[in-house]
Formats: structure tokens, sequence, C-alpha cells
């Protein structure tokens, strides 16, 4: 079963991968409006987010697991990751075994922090310790000491740890580069491939936000009329969003778009637009309510909505085998790659009744 | 004369007719007016019983709401003070104690938060200040309420409490919550199976939470976008702020034809409401059906009434015209005997002077117009009745007037005979009698003269026939006349002659 899986994850990427070239050299295919997951078009924005999940046939060993997980920073993003947690744990209870974990982070992004409570999980005998990584280049070495020592270790959500680290599976995002390159593609059309940019990322070092950035950075180089004036972290703060791109808006009044890379960017970024009266097209990252009121409103042109659930629900499932002793290979991947959609205006209302019961 | 009685009934029949249909038409138009005010009464009374029902019924409902919050923040304290006393030492004790409080309260998710915004349910710890906003300050000042939409699934209730000095493993803990999903609050309440009553669990802004659809036409949406366009303006603001600001009221509004009215009760302590709808429509359709039974019924019975009177009254009328027809036919006989017994002479039998007169002055018509050509008169008077009448009394001269009357009826047998005088006879000749005059004359002088001896009835005649130079009949008669008493003088002088030569004949 999670073979036939794999080999159709593994197919939509090869797929992504080769069309991604190509929407990104005929811009005219993605201008229809569709929706895009991980590049490829959706023909109905409700597969964004896959709720409906069952675990699969594998037998866990034994009836209790305990597992540790820590991610960047306390963020609704994360918080949605963790109802997928939620529910993978709810369906195993069902089947007699009890999951029990922990879904720690700090207040504010830090690598210093991650490093501090990984230590200390270290300590705790947990099954799996799962890691969100805050900078890939502090914690991989952290991970692989930790992997030596015996500890099963694992990584999840948006960021995986460096490329080389011997941590055990990744379940998240496996596309950031091409999510930022997507979203920034769609900007570039819209403003006709002329104009000033600014970039705002999230925390310095964050894998999944500099990823993006840098398929953001490497999409505008591509057109000659087009140029990034400012680029800025918000360290996944929204109020800190907003001072920076007002900021930007009054360094650069006739600045053209906003690229964000994060959750917290895009809502920052549109409350400072609005402030402005600046007309600034923003195009960025996931799904909070407030930036899917800004979408539907027409502040924000485009969100890449990455599905959270779907990523918590396969992180505890993979978490289980993991623990179990299992190794990458047929019963999961080492990477569990989750879509990307990116939706327009039109499709804002069936997201804000499907993430947030909001019926307008 | 028949004329006048013709009209009458004419008029009678079409004031039968016109009073029918009039009665008809009020009958009809009152049996109308009935309808509409029995149905109008019956909109009002459910209209009156609908806002107090619902009004209760939102009452019970929010009563129901906020007794089950209290009762949960009740068993919140008490939960703490239960976990309090349990010695617990480390995480996975707490969890299970935490297991059981949620296992006792029959809750979703029971939990305990530390200073750091620290979760602690009974399967997982995390970092929650993102995810329960209602964690974000320090401290929390009292009892909270808090509505969540949580990423993917339908609002939850939080309710939290402060739990200040409440420690557990060298924690200090800020608060304690548990987490009540709103469609079990909803399936408390009791939902009305025949789909005349909805409600839902609103937020202040007008937003449903609890995926109640308020009947087909709000369904789900915020009830202020949703009835926009379908009530007044200063109607549908008004009820948002007072909607917003927890007051209570309610809202009516047709859609395709259905009323429907919505009351709103604020749920107490909570930024809740609570709206049910009625759909009026249904239950006036339901009174109005069983309201246009009964009126059928009357209808029905006052058509029968009146189909009874009108057959009543047809068979009356028809009973009317052929009783007067019978007392016309009989008016018609009758005045045909008086007229028959005015022109008849009462001793004779035939006609009269009158029927002479009558008779007179048709002829005379047809005289002036040319149209009569032949016409003989003869004029017969009885010889002798005066003496007969003197000496042998009434009886005998009544005797012989009858007697000279059948000899004149008898002889002028194509003529017509009227006697007009005592002892004179008219005869009008007219065809055949016309034609046969002068033989039927003959023979009446014939028999004459055989009376005249043998003592028996004696008539003298004379007659005349229409000339060119008349105008009327009387001129005819008095030639007649005038021949008549020649021959009476003749008759006379042969009867002396007869007389004379028998005295025995004379002296009796």
């Amino acid at each position: 079963m999670y073979a036939i899986k794999k080999l159709l994850r593994t197919a939509a990427a090869l797929a992504a991968a080769a069309l991604l070239p190509f929407f990104l050299s005929f811009p005219a295919a993605a201008e229809s409006g569709e929706s895009t997951a991980a590049g490829q078009p959706a023909n109905d924005v409700r597969t964004a987010v896959d709720f409906q999940h069952q675990l699969d046939s594998y037998q866990p060993k034994k009836d209790r697991y305990n597992f540790y997980f820590t991610y960047k920073t306390v963020h609704a993003w994360w918080d949605a990751v963790a109802l997928g947690m939620e529910e993978a744990q709810r369906q195993y209870l069902d089947r007699g075994i009890t999951v029990t974990y922990e879904y720690m982070a700090p207040d504010t992004a830090s690598a210093e922090d991650q490093t501090r409570r990984l230590l200390e999980a270290e300590k705790g005998g947990y099954d799996v310790i799962g890691v969100d990584v805050a900078d890939e280049a502090v914690i991989s070495p952290l991970l692989d000491r930790m992997v030596d020592s015996g500890v099963k270790v694992m990584t999840f959500s948006s960021s995986d740890a460096a490329k080389g680290c011997r941590r055990i599976a990744y379940v998240g995002n496996t596309h950031n580069y091409e999510d930022g390159a997507a979203l920034t593609e769609a900007l570039c059309r819209k403003l006709n491939y002329k104009g000033k940019v600014a970039i705002l990322v999230g925390s310095v070092g964050a894998p999944c936000h500099e990823d993006r950035a840098a398929g953001a950075r490497d999409t505008i180089a591509r057109y000659g009329d087009m140029e990034i004036v400012a680029t800025e972290y918000d360290m996944d703060s929204i109020s800190l969003a907003y001072d920076l791109t007002r900021k930007i808006l009054s360094e650069h009044p006739d600045l053209d778009g906003i690229i964000c890379c994060n959750m917290s960017n895009p809502v920052g970024a549109a409350r400072a637009v609005m402030r402005s009266q600046s007309s600034a097209v923003i195009v960025g990252m996931d799904h909070d309510v407030e930036a899917l009121r800004y979408l539907r409103d027409g502040i924000i042109y485009c969100l890449g909505v990455q599905d959270c659930f779907s990523i918590g629900f396969d992180t505890i499932q993979a978490a289980v085998k993991i623990a179990d002793g299992n190794l990458p290979g047929d019963l999961f991947p080492e990477k569990t790659d989750e879509i990307t959609t990116i939706i327009y205006q039109k499709d804002a209302a069936i997201m804000l009744e499907l993430l947030y019961g909001e019926i307008s | 004369m028949m004329n006048k009685k013709g009209t009458g009934s004419r008029a009678f029949f079409w004031t039968a007719v016109i009073g029918s249909l009039l009665i008809m038409v009020i009958i009809a138009g009152y049996s109308v007016w009935t309808t509409r005010q029995t149905v109008r009464a019956t909109d009002d009374a459910v209209s009156a019983v609908s806002s107090f029902y619902l009004e209760a019924m939102a009452d019970r409902w929010s009563q129901s709401i906020s007794s089950q919050i209290n009762d949960d923040f009740d068993m919140m304290d008490q939960a703490l003070t239960f976990i309090q006393e349990e010695d617990v030492q480390s995480q996975d004790e707490l969890r299970s104690t935490i297991g059981k409080m949620k296992s006792l309260l029959s809750l979703r998710r029971f939990a305990l938060v530390d200073e750091n915004n620290v979760v602690y349910t009974q399967y997982t710890t995390y970092t929650g200040g993102s995810r329960h906003p209602f964690l974000s300050k320090k401290q929390l000042a009292g009892r909270v309420i808090s509505i969540v939409a949580p990423y993917g699934s339908a609002r939850q209730l939080f309710l939290a409490v402060p739990t200040p000095g409440f420690s557990l493993m060298g924690k200090s803990f800020k608060a304690c919550f548990i987490q009540i999903d709103i469609h079990e609050i909803i399936d408390l309440l009791a939902v009305d199976k025949q789909e005349r009553t909805y409600f839902g669990l609103y937020l202040k802004n007008g937003e449903n939470i609890s995926d109640t659809s308020l009947g087909s036409f709000i369904g789900v949406r915020n009830i202020f976008d949703a009835i926009r366009g379908h009530v007044p303006e200063s109607i549908r603001t008004e009820s948002q702020s007072r909607f917003a600001e927890g007051g209570r009221g309610s809202i009516s509004y047709s859609v395709s034809g259905l009323a429907e009215t919505l009351c709103y009760v604020p749920v107490q302590k909570t930024d809740l409401v609570i709206a049910v709808m009625i759909r009026e429509s249904l239950i006036q359709e339901q009174i109005r059906h069983i309201s246009e039974k009964t009126l059928s019924n009357s209808r029905n019975q006052m058509l029968f009434t009146f189909v009874s009177v009108l057959l009543l009254a047809t068979v009356l009328l028809i009973q009317f015209r052929i009783s007067s027809r019978n007392r016309l036919e009989k008016e018609k006989e009758d005045s045909m005997h008086f007229r028959k017994m005015a022109n008849t002479d009462a001793l004779t039998g035939i006609r009269n002077k009158h029927a002479y007169l009558e008779n007179e002055e048709h002829i005379n018509q047809r005289i002036s117009s040319g149209e009569l050509k032949e016409l003989a008169v003869a004029v017969c008077d009885i010889n002798g009745l005066k003496y007969v009448n003197d000496h042998l009394g009434h009886s005998a001269g009544d005797s012989l007037i009858k007697a000279a009357s059948s000899l004149i009826c008898e002889t002028f047998s194509h003529g017509a005979v009227f006697r007009i005088g005592g002892d004179e006879f008219a005869v009008l000749l007219q065809g055949e009698g016309y034609r046969t005059l002068q033989e039927t004359i003959d023979a009446l002088n014939r028999r004459v003269e055989a009376n005249l001896r043998e003592n028996k009835v004696v008539v003298a005649v004379g007659y005349a026939v229409l000339e060119p130079q008349d105008r009327q009949l009387q001129d005819v008669f008095e030639r007649a006349d005038q021949m008549m008493y020649e021959r009476k003088s003749e008759l006379k002088k042969k009867e002396s002659l007869i007389r004379s030569r028998d005295p025995k004949e004379e002296k009796a």
C-alpha cells in the first residue's frame, strides 16, 4: 500500500520537476488562475488540504509510544500540523495503541533554543524525536550526533535538515524552492514581467523560508525588467512583517510586488499595504485566516497553501514505524512529500469555509 | 287587462331571478369575506403564537446552554481540587490524572496550562500560545468562554478558569480549560423533527458556529448577510446592532412566499446568541388547511341551502305560474259566460238587443269599409202579444214569445236572430241566408198564414237588403221595419176577416 503511495508521489514529484520549467517558460499556461499543487494544476481547490486520512495497514509492534517533537516557533501554521498529529493519535487509540507526545516550540524561532530542547529530549527516553529544523547549519550536526548515539530522529513539517544529515526520515514540504518560484512566477505574470519587488523571508536560516526565497530570487533573475529592491526577515512575526513592509514601502513607494515566504509575511505585508494605500501585489505562503480574508478581498493576489493536516498525520504515522525500528523503504519514504496548492481570490471563500468554517 | 297580467308575471319572474342572484352574490361575498377574515385572524394568531413560542424556546435553550456551561465550570473547579489532592510527581501521572478527569467529565479535552503556556492533556504536551488565543494574557482575569475555530474542524467552545496558586511537579499553572464540541451542546437541545423550527448558535456578528441550518434560506450563513434585501435595511441594521450588543429581538421576513420569523436571545455570560427560526408558513398552511376545510364545509352548507332555496323558489314560481294561468283561464271563461249572458235573451235563449247592437257596430264598420256587399235584415213582430199579456197573463205572453222565437229561428235557419224588443225580432242574413231570403220570407209568411187560420202565433215580417246608398245597418233596418209594419197591418186585417167569419174564434 505504502509502496504504491510512494510510487505515486515519486511520479508526481518527477512530473512536477518536469513540468515546472514548462510553467516557468510558458506562463500563459497558468494564467487561467487555476490553483497549482507543487507545480501541477489542481482542478479542485478543496484537495489542497486532505482532512480524510486513515492509518495504513502497518501493525505497530508496541501498544504505547512516546514522542518528542519540536518546531521552529509557536505559530498557527504548526497548530494546524498538530491537528493532523492528533487525528493520527486518535486513530491509533481506536486501535488500542496509545501515542503520547510533546510538541514544543519557543515563542521566537531560535536554533539555540531548539538545540537546548533537543539535548533535553535526548535524555527523555522518547521513542522518536522529531524536529522541524530551525537552522540546518546548527541543528543538522546535532541530529547526526543524536542518531549516532542511538536516538531515533526524524525531521518534519516544513524544514528538513541539511543534505547528508543522517536523520531517519523527513515528512513535510519537499518543494519549498519550487513553491517560492511558483508564487514569484504568478507575481511576475501579474506584473507583466516588469517592476520592483521586495522579498519577505521568515527566520534566518530556516531551510523552508530560505529555499522559497531562493526560488523567488532565481525566478526574478529570469526576467530582465524585474528587480528585487529589498529582502527582509520577519522572524515569523506578523508585527515585524508589518513594520518591515512599511519601511520598504516608504523607501520604495513605487514598489510593484511583495513575495512572502512564510505564514506571517503575507499578513503583515497586507496590513502595511492597506495602511500605505499601496498598489503592490502580494503573493505569499500559507493559510492564515487573516491572509485568506485578504485574499478574498483582493489585497493578496495568491497564496501557497501547504497541507499541514497531512503533514501532522503522516508525521505520527512515520514516527510509529521509526520507533519500531523500521527504516525508509516499503513502509515509508525517506522523504514524505506533501502538496502545496496555489490559490487565488476565487478560491478564498472555499478555503475559509474549509479551514475555518467561515461562511460568507 | 291581459297585457298587464303578462307584464306582472314577467316582473315577478325577473324579480325572483335577480333576487336569487343577489342572494347568491351576497352569500358568496360573505363567504369570501369570512374566509379572508378567518385567514387573516389565523395568520395573526400564528404570528403571535410563533413569536411567543420562539421567544420561550430561545429563552429555554439559552438557559440550557448557560446552565450547562456553569455546570462545566463547577466541574472544572471540582476537578482541580481533585488533581491538587493527588500526589502527582511525573508527567505520566499528570497525564493519567487528566485522563481520569476527562473521562469522568466526558470531555473532548481537559487541559492544564502552565505559566509558559505549555498545555498538558491526557496524551500530549504542547506549546499552545498561538493555538488558544484565550491564553494570550499572562493571567486569566476570571472564567473565560472562548470560541475557537481550529484549522479544518468545527468551532469549539473552550471554557477556561484561572488557577492561581495551583502547582504540580514544581511548576506553576495559570489555567485549566476544557474543550467542548459545539455540536455536543446542540445535540442536547431538542430539535423539531418536523422542520418547522430551526435554531443555531451564533457569534455576536451573526456568524453561525453550530453548523445547524436556520432553515433552507438562511442556512448556515451569517444571518445579517442572508437577510440583506429581504427586510428593510433599517430593520436589518437595527437588528444587527441589537444582536451585537447582546440584546434580544425578532426578525420577520418572507422568501419565495414563505414567511419566516427568527427570534434571538443572548446566552448569558457568553458572547453567544441563540437564534430560533420558525417557518410560519408551514404552520399557517396547516391551520389554513383546517380552516379551509371548515370553511369549505360551511360553503357547501351554504351552497346546499342556496340550491334548496333556489329549487323551492323555482317550484313555487312554477306553481304560481300554473295557478295564474288557471285563474286567467277561468276569468276568461267567466268573461265569456258573462258576455254570453249579456248577449242572450233570457226568455228565448236567442241573442238579445245588446248582441244586436254589438253586431250592428261591427257591420257598420264593414259597410263603411265597403267590405260588406250582401246583407239583408228581416224585422219580425209578434201580433197580439199585448192582447195575450193583458187577457191571458204574462206566462201566456211569454209562451207566445217563445213560440214566435222558435218559428223565426226555424224559418231563418241561415240567419242570426235577435230579440230586440218585447215582441220584435231582427234577423241578419248574409251568405246562404241572404241568397235564400225570398224563399225564407215566403215560407215564413205561409206558416204565418196557416197559423193565422189555426189561431197560432202570428208574426209579421218585413225585410230589406243592403243598398249601395246605405251608410249603416240602421238604414236597411228602417226599410225592413217599415215593411214589417205594413205586413202587420195586413195581417191584422186578415185576422179580423177570419174572426169575422168565425165568431167562435173571435169570441175565444
